[in-house]
């Protein structure tokens, strides 16, 4: 990459009943989170098959998350125990191969945990920043740098 | 000696179908026979797997149970992809009594058709005490190459027998060699066991696939997208694949040149090295290891050293054996107090 300065983009798959109505609240409680966070609104954590994580990762996010309602919170009662055994293969997979497996985060964010939903987003988006470009996201690209 | 029980078995009314590998000109396929005089058109134990047998079982029982009682001859492998897709649901084993025997292991499907060879020959060099290096790699890194107790119903010893042997590997395997009149032997198969496994142990640590992007860019380097190994993977049974909805991968081109843009060009299609991470992801935790996959490749990628040794760390997550262990395959399971290690970004931080 040759720009200055390293803005990367972080899918956040979260769900309605939990993360989206947190990230709702960080928003009418005016607590900021960077704007690299691409909130996409879905009905439970355990309605994203993991494959939806790797394509965003190679499409061109620097990371995703997955937030869920806290274990026993489930709206569908299971649905983020499911999940959580999905991103257990997502990341042992991308480890296995020698990718970044901190690339995917898995976070239980319930809807009244505004100020943790902004101190999350936060924490996570300055990793990545630190971190520098995902290489997923080259895969099959004729860019990117090779990394050690 | 197994055409002579498979007609005893008719003789006596146990059983009123078969399924085993019959030869073809250039190879082997399954056969089903109803009928005692057609056992002899049999090869129980054929030399060379083109298709996984359990798969075939998949589609002889995907709409009803079998309504006769069926003895299914199987490989080890095979045996195991059985139990997986009973598990999931994608076979009834109702009415069907499984055989695996000690395996000698199968030629690849192209090389057989090239450079014959008989079950007989590559059995002679295993009890020579050295694994053919005729076989595919799959077989030769193979974790458990013998019946095992639990899998299957009966088993069948060649392996440091003077006499092949029968043993029962389930109660319906017991009662139906008590039924036959047949007495229980004994085999001693743990030598050929430890070949094997000293083998593989090997084989994934030498073989592993590392270096992220390039690492695996250059494994798939020829790949054809053809899916041939989606198709011939008999754990990968979904009616409708993710990675065949193309709808999901369609875009406007504006996509494509945003892209371009922002990843230096871009290789085409773009969903190539993503439709083996994508089906690592859904299928590997029960991967069965029969390694159809690789010999499906027309572009001879050996996909069985992605499969099966990413496989393997899945399986290890979860402390899981598919196809062997009598618990539920872990895409359909979850504890609730388990694998806090991948919460958060340092693991269950909070
Ligand atoms: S991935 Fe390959 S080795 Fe594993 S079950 Fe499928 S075809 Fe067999
Ligand atoms: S790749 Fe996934 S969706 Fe496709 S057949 Fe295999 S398990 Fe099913
Ligand atoms: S069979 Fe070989 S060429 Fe075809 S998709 Fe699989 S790896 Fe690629
Ligand atoms: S409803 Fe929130 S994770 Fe299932």
């Amino acid at each position: 990459m040759s720009e200055k300065k390293f803005d990367p983009v972080i899918v956040g798959f979260f769900c309605n009943w939990c993360t989206s109505a947190a990230a709702d609240l960080a928003g009418t409680s005016r607590l900021h989170y960077p704007p690299n966070i691409r909130p996409i609104r879905v009905m439970c954590s355990s309605t994203v098959d993991p494959v939806y994580l790797i394509r965003a990762l190679q499409e061109g996010a620097d990371a995703t998350i997955l937030g869920g309602c806290h274990p026993g919170d489930c709206h569908y009662i299971t649905g983020n125990y499911k999940a959580r055994r999905r991103v257990a293969i997502v990341k042992t997979v991308l480890k296995s191969l020698g990718f970044d497996d901190t690339r995917v985060l898995l976070e239980w964010i319930s809807g009244s945990e505004g100020p943790k939903f902004a101190r999350v987003m936060n924490e996570y988006t300055d990793y990545i920043k630190q971190r520098g470009p995902s290489d997923f996201k080259y895969l099959d690209s004729l860019g990117g740098e090779e990394v050690e | 000696m197994l055409k002579k029980f498979i007609k005893d078995a008719f003789d006596k009314g146990l059983i009123e179908a078969v399924m085993a590998p019959s030869a073809t000109k250039d190879s082997y396929t399954y056969a089903l026979i109803t009928k005692k005089d057609d056992v002899d058109k049999l090869t129980p134990i054929a030399p060379v797997m083109q298709w996984n047998g359990a798969d075939m079982i998949r589609r002889i029982t995907k709409l009803k149970k079998s309504e006769r009682k069926l003895l299914a001859i199987l490989r080890p492998c095979e045996s195991r992809t059985y139990k997986e897709l009973v598990k999931f649901n994608q076979i009834n084993p109702e009415n069907i009594i499984v055989l695996s025997y000690d395996c000698p292991g199968t030629v690849h499907a192209r090389n057989f058709k090239f450079e014959p060879t008989s079950a007989e020959d590559l059995l002679a060099e295993m009890k020579n005490g050295n694994i053919s290096k005729k076989v595919r790699e799959s077989c030769q890194v193979c974790e458990y190459p013998t019946p095992i107790k639990g899998v299957g119903d009966i088993g069948f010893g060649i392996f440091n027998t003077n006499e092949p042997v029968f043993f029962s590997l389930s109660d319906n395997g017991k009662e139906f060699l008590a039924s036959m009149g047949i007495q229980e032997g004994e085999r001693d198969d743990s030598q050929w066991v430890k070949i094997h496994r000293e083998n593989r142990e090997k084989w994934l640590k030498e073989e592993r696939i590392t270096g992220g992007r390039k690492g695996l860019e250059d494994f798939l380097s020829s790949c054809l997208n053809c899916h041939n190994c989606k198709d011939m993977c008999p754990i990968c049974f979904c009616k409708e694949c993710f990675f065949e909805d193309h709808s999901v991968f369609d875009y406007e081109s504006n996509k494509f040149y945003n892209w371009a843009d922002d990843k230096e060009g871009i290789r085409l299609p773009t969903d190539k090295s993503l439709f083996h991470v994508g089906r690592l992801i859904h299928m590997g935790t029960s991967c069965v290891g029969c390694g159809l996959c690789q010999q499906a490749c027309p572009m001879d990628i050996p996909l069985y050293r992605l499969f099966g040794i990413v496989g393997n760390d899945l399986q290890k997550v979860f402390n899981y054996k598919p196809g062997v262990d009598d618990d539920i395959p872990p895409v359909m399971d979850f504890r609730e107090d388990e694998l806090h290690e991948f919460e958060g970004l340092f693991g269950g931080e909070e």
